[in-house]
């Protein structure tokens, strides 16, 4: 049997994740007085999608980048993290305590103005208003750090957090997880009044662009949805998981930063593909690709591909730009591969390509406060599901959900059931012993990779979706969870963990078929076969799925 | 095998592996050189290399990730 370790750790305000909305929140919740422990996965001080750095921070910032928050709004619904199924109502109160936080990293040693004023460029429109400030975020996971141990929060790295436990009245009283800090593996429980779920993006659900490089994704692949999991699993609602979202980069090379560039997207002549600029434009970037996530595939479908980032003409002053913000912006690596692969962008130009779909703006519910529908529950960041901003947006939603599970811990009465017992942790219990005591046992990558070729071809974006291939895909997913549940083995606490990774992906990508289903209609990158058009009757209608006496249900609603 | 450690550079600090957002390294052995024990779970962020004090990693990135480029056509 796997042990578990004796010590309960105890706090007011448990964060999974101290990613940047993590730690946010953290810091938010002990700024209010509470005790906070921070579980998490890595390492918070490089851990998540902002590990080593990002550049383009959405806000307002009243008289400079637009002169009222209506108009900043309209700029932030257009642009590639506004546009969608989200609520409008959360990304007024979101953009209103946007400076305020862009003010709080800069004195805490975040550089927000770089080059000494308040930068607007990138993602953005020619001839409007520009709502990414550009910052070097290259310190800010050490930053954060710092400022939440000196508040007093207690951080527990190497332990990734696998259910959320709830009493018979479904409010939160604890955690439990998996410690990965010795190579023999442990569980360790958390006790606490409320949890802030901060797990990030969902990656690793669909194949990476590069079949035998399963890590190899645009965001960080340590995020695989494993608070959407856990936070399902306790009874919040999951909304939009039926809406593909992709994102495009350097073709084989799976990163984001696309706004980071300064250059054309062009083809093999040099011709610009998009209508946005002509020539390099270190205000605008590119934006086609936001807006048009199909222009790759279309360009190398009709013959006229492939698309190249082009900064052939791009001027020295601005080449030394944008290798600085490739810099702030965390992708040092795509600078170190191609200096190794003797690139040199003032005479090549470089393919890129759109990913496939991952999860992000596709998740947990919430409501203005971050809170979901289960008591003392919060969520913020990549991990949401009715509201997405991206950095900007886990930073500020993150400090939002703190104050609020802060102000809600400090009204409950101390927690006195009994954890180690609690059903849900037996279960977790004998998972685990299963899988670390079978030998010879299939290993958790051929799960996962299993996983994602279902997912892909079955309610993938290349094959249109239908009914008859969803409801097949989904017998065969559940097939394979059944399968892998009996076969696979795990030899320490590494592999443990991305076992427990993928029957975490395989609960998402069964709820997308069931979700995938119920959306009959084409929308965006759900397309249907047997659906084939978008019903204006849902332009604003959003889908969730949670449980009801242990079965998945899906209902509608408008969006606020 | 994506990071690789100079054994003569390295300090056995641990830190790459205790920062490592995959955990690649897995645990540590304070005074020693760090084992890769999962490199096909490198996800090339670079973290280790920015933040080892003695310079000792190099990233290799795998043939896949090959950065395609070419001249512009008829240049
Ligand atoms: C190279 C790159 C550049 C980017 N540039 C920009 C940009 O310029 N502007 C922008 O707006 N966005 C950018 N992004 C996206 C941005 O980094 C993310 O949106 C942001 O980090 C989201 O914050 P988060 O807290 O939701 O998730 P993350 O910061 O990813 O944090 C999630 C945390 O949860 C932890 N975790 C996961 N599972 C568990 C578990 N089971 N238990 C405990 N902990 C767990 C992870 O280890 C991680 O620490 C970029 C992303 C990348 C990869
Ligand atoms: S960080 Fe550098 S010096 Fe320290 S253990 Fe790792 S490789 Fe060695
Ligand atoms: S590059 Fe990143 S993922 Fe790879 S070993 Fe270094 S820290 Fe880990």
């Amino acid at each position: 049997m796997i042990k578990t370790n004796k010590n309960i750790q105890e706090c007011d305000v448990l964060v999974i994740g101290g990613g940047i909305g993590g730690l946010m929140a953290a810091i938010a919740a002990a700024d209010a007085g509470a005790r906070v422990i921070v579980a998490e996965k890595s390492d918070t001080r490089r851990s998540g999608s902002g590990t080593t750095g990002n550049d383009h921070f959405n806000c307002y910032i009243p008289g400079v980048n637009a002169d009222s928050l209506e108009e900043c709004l309209k700029e932030f619904r257009q642009s590639l993290v506004g546009k969608g199924s989200y609520d409008v109502s959360i990304q007024k109160l979101f953009l209103e305590r946007t400076f305020e936080v862009v003010q709080d990293w800069h004195s805490w040693g975040i550089n927000m103005k770089p080059h000494g004023e308040w930068e607007f460029n990138g993602h953005a429109f020619p001839g409007r208003k520009r709502v990414f400030l550009k910052y070097d975020g290259r310190n800010q996971k050490p930053v954060l750090t710092a400022e939440a141990k000196k508040r007093g929060v207690v951080i527990e790295n190497k332990t990734p957090i696998r259910d959320y436990l709830t009493d018979a009245n479904g409010q939160i009283i604890g955690a439990v997880g998996v410690s990965i800090k010795n190579t023999e593996p442990e569980l360790k429980i958390f006790k606490t009044k409320c949890i802030i779920s901060c797990t990030g993006n969902a990656s690793r659900l669909y194949p990476s662009i590069t079949p035998s490089q399963m890590f190899n994704t645009a965001h960080c692949p340590c995020c695989c949805g494993n608070g959407r999991a856990a936070a399902y699993r306790a009874g919040a609602s999951l909304i939009n998981l039926e809406l593909p979202n992709t994102h495009a980069g350097p073709r084989y090379f799976e990163r984001c930063g696309k706004a980071t560039w300064i250059g054309v997207l062009s083809d093999p002549e040099g011709k610009p593909v998009g209508p946005f600029v002509t020539k390099p434009n270190k205000e605008l970037g590119d934006v086609t690709a936001d807006v048009w996530h199909g222009v790759f595939n279309d360009r190398f479908k009709d013959g006229t591909g492939p698309v190249y980032m082009n900064c052939t003409e791009t001027s020295p002053e601005d080449m030394e730009y944008m290798i600085w913000g490739l810099n702030c912006e965390g992708d040092t690596s795509l600078l170190d591969a191609m200096d190794k692969q003797g690139i040199d962008l003032s005479r090549h130009m470089v393919e890129f390509g759109q990913y496939n779909p991952m999860l992000i703006g596709r998740g947990i519910e919430i409501d203005e406060k971050g809170a979901t529908k289960v008591p003392g529950l919060y969520s913020a960041g990549d991990e949401t599901g009715n509201f997405r901003s991206d950095i900007a947006g886990a930073a500020v939603m993150g400090r939002i959900a703190g104050e609020a599970a802060a102000a809600e811990a400090a009204a409950r009465p101390a927690i006195d059931d009994q954890l180690e017992t609690h059903e849900v942790v037996k279960e977790l219990q004998e998972l685990c012993s299963q899988l670390m005591e079978r030998e010879a046992g299939d290993s958790w990558k051929d799960f996962n990779y299993a996983i994602q070729q279902l997912m892909n071809d079955y309610a993938g974006i290349s094959i249109p979706r239908s009914e008859n291939l969803l409801r097949t895909g989904l017998k065969y997913l559940i097939d394979l969870e059944n399968a892998a549940l009996g076969a696979v083995g795990c030899k320490d606490s590494h592999e443990l963990m991305r076992a427990l990774d993928a029957f975490d992906l395989a609960l998402m990508g069964r709820l997308i078929f069931l979700t995938a289903m119920e959306r009959k209609e084409s929308r965006g990158l759900h397309r249907r076969s047997d659906f084939t058009f978008t019903n204006p009757l849902m332009d604003d209608m959003m889908l969730m799925i949670y449980q009801l006496n242990g079965e998945p249900v899906t209902d509608w609603r408008k969006s606020w | 095998m994506p990071p690789t450690i100079s054994k003569n550079k390295c300090n056995g600090c641990t830190l790459c592996a205790q920062i490592c957002p995959l955990d690649v390294f897995g645990p540590a052995a304070p005074g020693q050189v760090p084992e890769v024990r999962y490199p096909d779970e490198c996800w090339h962020c670079r973290a280790c290399v920015i933040d080892c004090p003695k310079g000792a990693i190099d990233l290799k990135y795998p043939l896949p990730l090959m950065m395609l480029h070419q001249v512009v056509r008829g240049k």
